[in-house]
């Protein structure tokens, strides 16, 4: 019964997906053609002639609705059509490329930010209101509020140009290059994940089951690991679908203080230079990024938690 | 569940091992930043200098740049100049190869050429050409591609033919747009045969290209530099500290308010020089107020202390302007606006002396709004240029600063612009490429200044000796400064930080530095 409540379910939040999707795209496609300016517009006014070519070559001369209809059509196959800034490349091609890049960083920092975010919390939430417990806090405080665009240069500028233990930027999949920037991502994340489980384990710790655990003459060890720790992490697990999502896909200002090729700068780069192709194309993969990983904490939450089950009252 | 996560642990350990084994470095002689990523490195589709300047490493024209930056013999050995400047012949090199072996002759640069003025094509730079014969015509349809004036006389001698005598046409001749394309690869930039001192080895968009030393490069002898890699940083900052770290040899630039420190820190490693560009305020003539008193345009710049300016606000080794076209091209001096000799006291003096001729009423019913596209330099001096109109003038600005593109549509439609940011790049080193923005009707011209004598000037220089040339485009600059379409406020730098290892980079007003002249003195231990 429960297995099949859980197909159900799974089945109808995949269906959900696509008019998600369509309102998605129909949104961003007209919100960025009603930015003013167009791709081919710069410091230096094109002639008329080699305007219509362009516009020809990119069926930008076609009536609005014919064009959102044909791009309709054409990612309907998987297509995200060239880019019109990178005209050596197309937007699938750019998106291969970038992504490996920004889920490697962001996942390496997701990664970091679980283990030691949870650690850090779980610590401060048995050694409650002392000297520890503020101090990882303090620390933890410290890591939301101070910016990553204040960490980066700092890290930089101690760690490469000073120390020249590590490179200042720029990538080659090499592990030096990803250091300071999962660091500088992560810090935020550990820090947030750090609260989050320390205010939920301190609620979970004082529930009765966990009272009963130790009635039974559990070791304590065991009571946090098989008992405390599942329900603990339940608000972590929500807040990681989209914050993963939004790590993987790239961060803006991490990339452009080291230099790295992932996701994140087209979103921004694409709207600046009216790369419409660009931008639907990285804003669609982020739709059905963060959609996905909704959809897999949806179904981590079942498993982790005994209450949440999806199948129909009897 | 312990099991899988031990699994899920294991899994994830053994690939970052395999990610750590996987990356393996080759040495690289020369590191450069590059600024932006190249938007195309097909010949025809490359705008930005970013693009154009891999290209001109990657390929070769019938002319190219020296050392210095210095027109120089590319893939022509000698050329003539036939028919009173109306047609070129170019002898083109024995040795020129591309780099599969096969030669380079007359019908590569033909096809080149019929294949940029092909409306599929959508070349956007095609325009640069449009002194050879018919090349307008066929841009505008009427005409095939075929009719275009470049003629294969033999395999190694080609005829340019143009419409009207154009010496800057040489220069144009070393524009990627003009380059010669190989029969095979055309649309394929990335595996096509190319002509120049290097070869693509490898390009990983946003993060670097490699390139390597062409064995069939007719200068291969003089390539000191086996391996070049460019690297696109898009923030000067992300660039210094690279540099700094000792990852770059050649900087593309440096970041703003850094002058000062590099100056002191890095001295032997700044080079900053003199660059064909000008940075000015551009006029609206279609605004009722700016465009009814020329004194007022003239008060309006007079009342601008761009020593101020240049040493203080931008303090980058700009330059204070008062021409619009820079200092620098040969044969050509600037005709400065007549109170540049000037102290600041006086022409603060001449400046209120005109605004009360000029008969724009009591200053402070003046409202002016100075529009600039976003970005930390361009909001310091329009800051700047307000409050010195304030205090000299007692007029008010309004600050208004709007997105790029939103910006440089506002500037071309001209409706609700009044002051706003401009400025000129040279493409070619010849005034020009500056003047002929404000000819009468011209795209770009977007102070919509039209004046019949400056037109008929520019438009006589055609049929004239070089010498003769020159002094009438000095006539036609001098009365453009009497109009004041625009105020000129600085002339730009480039800047890079170059590594004291490096030869062979000598500054110039182009700012062109192709890397086969390149060299790197190995670090004495």
């Amino acid at each position: 019964m429960r297995q099949e409540g859980l197909l159900r379910h799974a089945a109808v939040r995949l269906l959900g997906l696509i008019p998600t999707l369509l309102v998605l795209i129909t949104i961003a496609f007209f919100l960025i053609r009603m930015a003013p300016g167009g791709p081919f517009d710069g410091e230096k006014v094109l002639p008329p002639e080699i305007r219509a070519n362009l516009d020809a070559n990119y069926h930008l001369d076609e009536p609005l609705l014919q064009q959102y209809f044909r791009y309709l059509g054409q990612i309907i196959t998987g297509d995200f059509g060239p880019s019109f800034q990178y005209k050596d490349w197309t937007v699938n091609e750019l998106i291969a490329q970038g992504f490996p890049v920004s889920a490697t960083v962001g996942g390496l920092a997701m990664l970091l930010a679980f283990v030691l975010g949870t650690l850090i919390g779980t610590v401060a939430a048995l050694r409650q209101n002392t000297a520890v417990d503020y101090s990882v806090m303090g620390v933890a405080m410290l890591g939301i509020s101070i910016p990553n665009f204040v960490v980066a240069p700092l890290l930089i500028l101690g760690l490469a140009v000073y120390a020249g233990w590590l490179p200042a930027g720029g990538w080659d999949w090499s592990w030096q290059r990803m250091i300071l920037p999962v660091i500088t991502l992560a810090l935020p994340a550990i820090a947030y994940i750090a609260r989050l489980t320390r205010g939920s384990m301190i609620e979970v710790l004082h529930s009765n089951y966990i009272r009963t655990a130790r009635a039974k003459g559990l070791p304590e060890s065991l009571v946090i690991r098989r008992h405390a720790f599942k329900p603990a992490i339940l608000p972590v697990i929500s807040y990681m679908g989209p914050a993963t999502a939004a790590l993987i896909t790239g961060s803006v200002v991490v990339e452009r203080i080291y230099s790295i090729p992932g996701l994140g700068s087209y979103f921004v780069q694409g709207a600046l230079n009216r790369d419409y192709t660009l931008v639907m194309g990285v804003v669609v993969f982020y739709g059905v990024v963060i959609v996905v990983l909704n959809f897999i904490v949806d179904l981590l939450y079942a498993w982790l938690n005994p209450r949440i089950r999806y199948s129909e009252a009897p | 569940m312990h099991a899988t996560s031990l699994r899920i642990c294991a899994f994830l350990i053994s690939t970052l091992t395999l990610m750590l084994a996987c990356q393996e470095l080759a040495a690289t002689d020369i590191r450069r930043g590059l600024g932006p990523e190249p938007d195309s490195l097909h010949i025809h589709q490359a705008r930005g200098l970013a693009a154009v300047n891999l290209l001109r490493d990657l390929r070769e024209g019938l002319l190219t740049f020296d050392q210095h930056g210095e027109l120089a013999p590319g893939q022509a050995a000698s050329w003539e100049e036939l028919d009173d400047g109306r047609r070129y012949r170019f002898y083109l090199r024995s040795d020129a190869r591309w780099s599969n072996g096969d030669p380079v002759t007359a019908a590569d640069f033909v096809r080149a050429w019929h294949r940029a003025f092909t409306p599929e094509t959508a070349a956007a730079t095609a325009g640069l050409l449009k002194d050879v014969r018919n090349a307008s015509e066929i841009l505008k349809g009427n005409g095939e591609p075929a009719a275009l004036g470049i003629v294969a006389v033999e395999p190694g001698v080609l005829d340019v033919l143009l419409t009207e005598p154009a010496p800057w046409l040489l220069e144009i001749l070393a524009h990627p747009v003009s380059y010669p394309l190989h029969s095979k690869g055309q649309d394929d930039p990335l595996h096509a045969p190319v002509n120049g001192s290097f070869l693509l080895a490898n390009w990983t968009p946003r993060a670097s290209i490699r390139l390597e030393r062409n064995p069939q490069f007719h200068g291969l002898d003089s390539v000191r530099v086996e391996t070049v890699e460019y690297f696109p940083i898009e923030e000067p900052a992300a660039e210094l500290s690279r540099y700094r770290a000792g990852e770059l040899e050649i900087t593309e630039t440096i970041p703003a308010g850094r002058y000062d420190w590099l100056r002191e820190n890095l001295a032997a490693d700044l080079r900053v020089a003199p660059y064909l560009g000008t940075f000015w305020l551009g006029l609206n003539l279609k605004h009722q107020v700016l465009g009814y008193s020329t004194r007022l345009r003239q008060a309006l710049s007079l009342a601008i202390n761009r020593d101020i300016l240049t040493a203080t606000v931008l303090g980058a080794g700009e330059l204070p302007a008062w021409s619009v076209v820079p200092p620098g091209i040969r044969g050509y001096s600037p005709s400065l606006m007549p109170q540049s000799e000037f102290s600041q006291a006086q022409r603060e003096a001449e400046a209120v002396r005109l605004f009360e001729l000029s008969g724009a009423g009591r200053p402070e019913s003046l409202l002016l709004e100075l529009r600039y596209n976003t970005s930390g330099v361009h909001r310091r001096v329009a800051v700047a240029v307000a409050a010195m109109w304030k205090q000299v003038l007692g007029v008010n600005t309004q600050l208004v600063n709007e997105e790029w593109k939103v910006f440089v549509n506002n500037r071309r439609l001209g409706v609700i612009t009044e002051v706003f940011r401009g400025g000129w790049i040279a493409d070619y080193a010849d005034p020009s490429s500056f003047l002929d923005l404000f000819t009468g009707g011209n795209a770009l011209n977007n102070t919509f200044y039209s004046n019949r004598d400056f037109d008929l000037l520019l438009k006589s220089t055609g049929r004239v000796s070089a010498g003769a040339r020159m002094k009438l485009l000095q006539q036609a600059e001098a009365q453009l400064m009497q109009d004041m379409p625009v105020i000129p406020l600085y002339y730009y730098v480039s800047r890079h930080l170059v590594n004291p290892r490096i030869t062979g980079f000598s500054d110039n007003v182009r700012d062109i530095h192709l890397s086969r002249y390149l060299g790197l003195i190995s670090e004495s231990r």
